[in-house]
């Protein structure tokens, strides 16, 4: 009779607890987690076109302008737009990565002559620049037009497209907004040619699909670099790789290598594929196969983290606090600490515009009147002498800044020719003899971490403009630094420019109609470009920056130099300040 | 099921009132960011941008833009959405209605790449506009599923846990009273050292303590009569041996002086010595049937069986008892049957039997006939005694065969009866297996039947011969036959 009781009783209080769960929480503790990337990620949500089949009352202009539209969506491989075609053109199939000829806007349509059964429909406007099979975007704005055959079989019958213009037979015409809306910009990573630090590679790749996303990037990837960074770097994925097949489960990605992989290095290209996995978030860990084996990877395994392979990272290995340096009032090159310069050399010397080698064994910099570049060890106490003079008569000199190799690069420049000078450590200093920007006069030069990548400002018609190339580093033919591409068109002045990181340019300059000149964040992938900070900055003349590091601004407005940092440097809005009495700033890596 | 119809309703409003808020919202966008102005490519683009922020991996909620003027396009979708997730019927209903109505509606949500599932639809117009929002109800599904889940899995427990309560009480209640009913029917089956056990102190408790007070208190009594039974049967055996050896003095004494009584000079010393002769057979006769009854009560009797002609044992006994009954004036009918009727048997106790029932009937017979008849069948013999005396009045038939009992206790024992006959006349006929049965109506006479199994110790089904003769009958039958099981 009591087990009974306690039967009714133990019912009761399970009734009583299972009901009382249900409801919301009104307090508890603080669950804390971590943001996503702020950046944009490639797989944010994107937005589709919805193409439209051509109507039969459409005349040749609506035809033609309902196919321009239509191509833009990638949906089952322009199935829609290949209905404006007629059947002679309708082999036309532009594939999953075609080149595209990028208007501005939609081009205007007129039609230059018509009759009952053929017409010619003119699309002029003004072009952008063009994406290349490989996803290299290259600018190239210029007016042009485009014509397009149109014909019916029959008069009142429907018009169809019988003739594409040579630009669009291979592949698309869009507009700006067509390519914002339908591509990512992608970082594809190879390997420079000191063999252990990956380049990322920009491209535009078609958003077909988010489920198709991982599957598009690596066969990107194993399609190798695109014709821009050509011989400049190198894949470990051996000749004929493909991609079997690539699946992701839960957040594991399992990409499938064919067998061609098998003679490859398992480590480089498991690096190559993390750093390009890395940018979907959905995946959090892959594993590699080749012809379906599970393939392991020394160090990481067989399931491997996207956030691995850190010692190839393109910034080189991560340095925390790393110190900057000032040329203080006093003249003297002085350590910053917190906001103090602390001399690091004795006396001042005949020296602006200073830099640190990355193994703080070296320092050199510009004369003040900018014809020599001078240098000097840090540690034992030599003065400054001068490894570099000027060659012809007028030029000067960029702010010189070493290399990983402990290289110094300077471009001796004037109005419409400049030179690109190496010194390496310890040796003769020679002219880069294959140098892209011979005839153009150059503001400001700096190297990549990762050695392959240069950024310049260069001065094109007049407008001092952002540009990118890279240097091909070959044992028999030397050094070669070309195929500078302009990075965004929206900066329209630029003064100095610092790698921030391997994908961002922290940049001086005027955008738009400003009149001051201003620090700017650029993504070196063709992305928008970001203000930096807020607040009077008076007028700066140098910038400085590196991973994980304040952004620093040299600033003169008359009297002595102040260099200005931001007031909260993880926060990009934060108001500048410049509490240090100096100029030049600069890091050593 | 009633329980997950009423959350599914729950959720589904939540899930309709804030996906019309956010259309109200998408709307507004919509029209404060594009309005009357000309349409311009880019401008719908940036406002897709902006609608599209919190559509895809959240799982909020996908969206699609249409400008009706503009036919060049579709419009826009987010994400992999296909623009066949968009039923035709709210798009009807909405090209119908008037400009700043909104409709919703479910449907099946179809995206490119991807399984297509379930979502709710919500669409409204904005100038020329058309702007839908698709819900997926993915993770309202799941939740469903985890709560109904939750709801079957609470109901098995409920079941299990009913059905432990029910055993519970089953095993407290009522296996102890099937328990204490066993032990009952045990008890009066005889079996008295059975007790129920004892556990806990509850009300079973306290019946089962009674019960076994019961049983012992029982069991002590029944002991003691046994014992005092004992005690008596002891007693009347031991008086009859001890009796025997005065008694054959005696008899010694009394025969010498019967066969003197003519010299006695006083003739009333020989009529004495002729009473006390008479008497001590009669004594002798008595203790030989006490010694008997108490060897039966002993269970000392055997059974010395042989197999004998039934025939041949009654016409002995009748041979034996003629004189007596042409005393009385009584004539012995016999009716026995043409063959032998065999049965294993103790002759001397058969005889004795029918000696005792002869003589009965001689005495009783009133000078009438007697008939004895033999029946025999299969498995039985069966021997009847009929006489035309005064009967057996109701109930007599039993208790007859009581000890010591008499028709007429006035009656003298002229014929030296003992009282003991008949009751070691039936002793004997169960120490065969057999009946001994009587039957009688007052003025009609008496029969007495014996019935003896054929084989020694079988167990006897019927008797070959009516308790009750042919001719008499009516009511009293049934006692007699009551008496005699």
């Amino acid at each position: 009779m009591k087990a009974c009781a306690r039967g009714v009783m133990a019912a009761f209080v399970l009734a009583a607890s299972l009901t009382g769960c249900a409801s919301v929480p009104s307090g508890g503790r603080v669950i804390t987690g971590r943001p996503a990337e702020p950046a944009e990620q490639v797989d944010d949500p994107y937005v589709r076109l919805i193409p439209v089949s051509p109507r039969p009352e459409w005349d040749p202009a609506q035809l033609v302008a309902g196919f321009l539209a239509a191509s833009a969506s990638f949906d089952d491989g322009h199935k829609v737009a290949r209905r404006y075609l007629t059947g002679t053109a309708g082999g036309w199939n532009p594939g999953a990565r075609p080149p595209v000829l990028v208007f501005a806007d939609r081009p205007r349509l007129e039609i230059t002559e018509q009759n009952a059964t053929r017409a010619t429909v003119r699309a002029s406007g003004d072009r952008l620049g063009s994406i290349g099979a490989d996803g290299q975007y290259i600018s190239d704005p210029k007016p042009v037009d485009v014509t397009f055959a149109v014909t019916r079989a029959a008069p009142g019958s429907p018009w169809r497209i019988g003739g594409l213009p040579p630009e669009a037979r291979g592949g698309l015409i869009l507009t700006k907004s067509d390519v914002d809306r339908a591509y990512r910009t992608v970082n594809l990573y190879f390997f420079a040619p000191d063999g252990g630090t990956l380049v990322p590679n920009g491209i535009f790749l078609p958003l077909v699909n988010r489920r198709d996303l991982p599957g598009q990037l690596v066969r990107a990837l194993l399609d190798g670099q695109t014709s821009w960074l050509g011989s400049a770097v190198e894949s470990a994925f051996p000749s004929g790789t493909r991609l079997r097949d690539v699946h992701v489960e839960d957040d594991t990605a399992v990409v499938d290598l064919s067998p061609q992989a098998r003679s490859g290095d398992v480590e480089r290209m498991s690096a190559q594929l993390s750093w390009t996995l890395r940018q979907l978030s959905e995946i959090s860990r892959w594993k590699l196969e080749i012809g379906g084996d599970t393939v392991a990877s020394r160090g990481y395994g067989a399931v491997q983290p996207v956030r691995a392979w850190d010692g190839n990272a393109p910034d080189g290995p991560a340095v925390p606090d790393q110190p900057a340096y000032v040329l203080a009032s006093s003249g003297r090159l002085s350590r910053l600490t917190g906001d103090q310069p602390q001399p690091v050399l004795p006396a001042g010397g005949p020296l602006v515009r200073p830099t640190v080698s990355p193994d703080y064994r070296q320092v050199a910099g510009l004369s003040p009147s900018g014809d020599r570049i001078v240098l000097r060890d840090l540690v034992s106490g030599t003065t400054f002498r001068t490894v570099l003079s000027r060659h012809s008569a007028g030029t000067h000199f960029t702010a010189p800044a070493f290399d990983r190799d402990g290289a110094l690069w300077t471009v001796e420049t004037k109005k419409d020719h400049s030179w690109l000078w190496v010194v390496p450590r310890g040796g003769p200093a020679f002219r880069v003899t294959d140098w892209g920007l011979a005839d153009r006069e150059v503001k400001a030069f700096r190297l990549a971490r990762d050695g392959v990548r240069a950024a310049v400002v260069v001065t094109v018609d007049g407008r001092a403009q952002v540009q990118l190339g890279r240097i091909v580093r070959d044992r028999s033919s030397g050094l070669e630094a070309g195929a500078f591409l302009p990075v965004s068109s929206e900066l329209v002045d630029a003064i100095d420019l610092s790698w921030r990181d391997y994908a961002t340019l922290a940049v001086l300059g005027r955008k738009g109609n400003d009149t001051r000149v201003l620090p700017y964040l650029i993504p070196v992938n063709g992305g928008g470009i970001s203000s930096l900070g807020v607040g009077a900055l008076g007028n700066p003349t140098s910038i400085a920056a590196a991973p994980g590091a304040p952004v620093l601004i040299g600033t003169k407005d008359g009297g002595p130099g102040r260099v200005c940092r931001q007031r909260a440097p993880r926060d990009t809005i934060s108001e500048w300040t410049c509490p240090v009495p100096g100029a030049d700033p600069t890091y050593a890596r | 099921m009633f329980l997950t119809q009423q959350m599914s309703n729950a959720l589904l409003d939540g899930k309709i009132k804030a996906a019309r808020l956010q259309l109200d919202e998408g709307l507004s966008t919509v029209e404060r960011q594009l309005g009357n102005q000309p349409d311009n490519g880019s401008r719908l683009d940036n406002v897709m941008a902006g609608l599209k922020a919190r559509s895809g991996p959240s799982g909020l909620y996908e969206v699609y833009i249409r400008d009706t003027r503009d036919s060049s396009f579709d419009g826009y979708s987010t994400n992999e959405l296909r623009v066949e997730s968009i039923p035709q019927r709210l798009r009807d209903e909405l090209r119908r209605s008037p400009a700043d109505t909104t409709a919703y509606t479910f449907g099946k949500l179809s995206y490119v790449g991807r399984p297509s599932e379930r979502g709710l639809i919500v669409g409204g117009k904005a100038g020329q506009f058309e702007l839908y929002y698709l819900f997926p109800l993915t993770q309202d599904q799941r939740t469903l599923t985890v709560v109904s889940q939750a709801l079957v899995g609470v109901g098995v427990v409920l079941v299990l846990l009913l059905a432990a309560i029910a055993s519970l009480v089953t095993r407290q209640v009522v296996i102890p009273v099937r328990l204490a009913a066993q032990g009952a029917q045990r008890l009066a089956d005889g079996r008295l050292e059975e007790r129920m056990r004892v556990r806990g102190e509850d009300d079973l408790a306290a019946l089962a303590r009674s019960f076994n007070e019961m049983a012992a208190n029982l069991q002590d009594k029944i002991v003691e009569l046994e014992d005092l039974s004992q005690v008596q049967r002891q007693f009347v055996s031991d008086v009859s041996h001890e009796l025997r050896t005065p008694l054959t003095t005696i008899r010694i004494a009394a025969d010498m002086l019967y066969e003197n009584r003519d010299t006695f000079d006083d003739p009333m010393v020989g009529r004495s010595a002729e009473l006390l002769q008479s008497q001590l057979e009669r004594f002798e006769s008595l203790l030989a049937d006490l010694l008997e009854i108490s060897r039966h009560d002993a269970g000392a009797a055997t059974l010395d069986a042989e197999s004998l002609d039934m025939r041949d044992l009654v016409l002995r006994v009748v041979g034996d008892i003629q004189n007596l009954a042409e005393r009385k004036g009584s004539k012995v009918l016999l009716q026995l049957p043409g063959e032998p009727c065999m049965a294993e048997v103790d002759r001397r106790r058969v005889e004795r039997i029918l000696r005792n029932l002869l003589v009965n009937a001689v005495e009783h017979g009133e000078g009438e006939d007697i008939v004895v008849s033999v029946g025999a069948d299969r498995d039985a013999v069966a021997v009847a005694v009929r006489d035309h005396g005064v009967g057996l009045k109701p109930g007599e038939g039993q208790m007859v065969f009581d000890r010591f009992w008499r028709a007429d206790p006035a009656r003298a024992r002229t014929t030296g009866g003992t009282g003991l006959g008949l009751s070691i006349s039936r002793e004997d006929a169960q120490l065969h297996g057999g009946w001994l049965q009587a039957w009688g109506e007052p003025g009609a006479g008496s029969q007495f039947r014996l019935s003896l199994p054929r084989v020694a110790g079988a167990e006897l089904r019927g008797s070959p011969l009516p308790l009750v003769p042919p001719g008499a009958g009516g009511r009293p039958v049934f006692a007699e036959l009551e008496a005699g099981e």
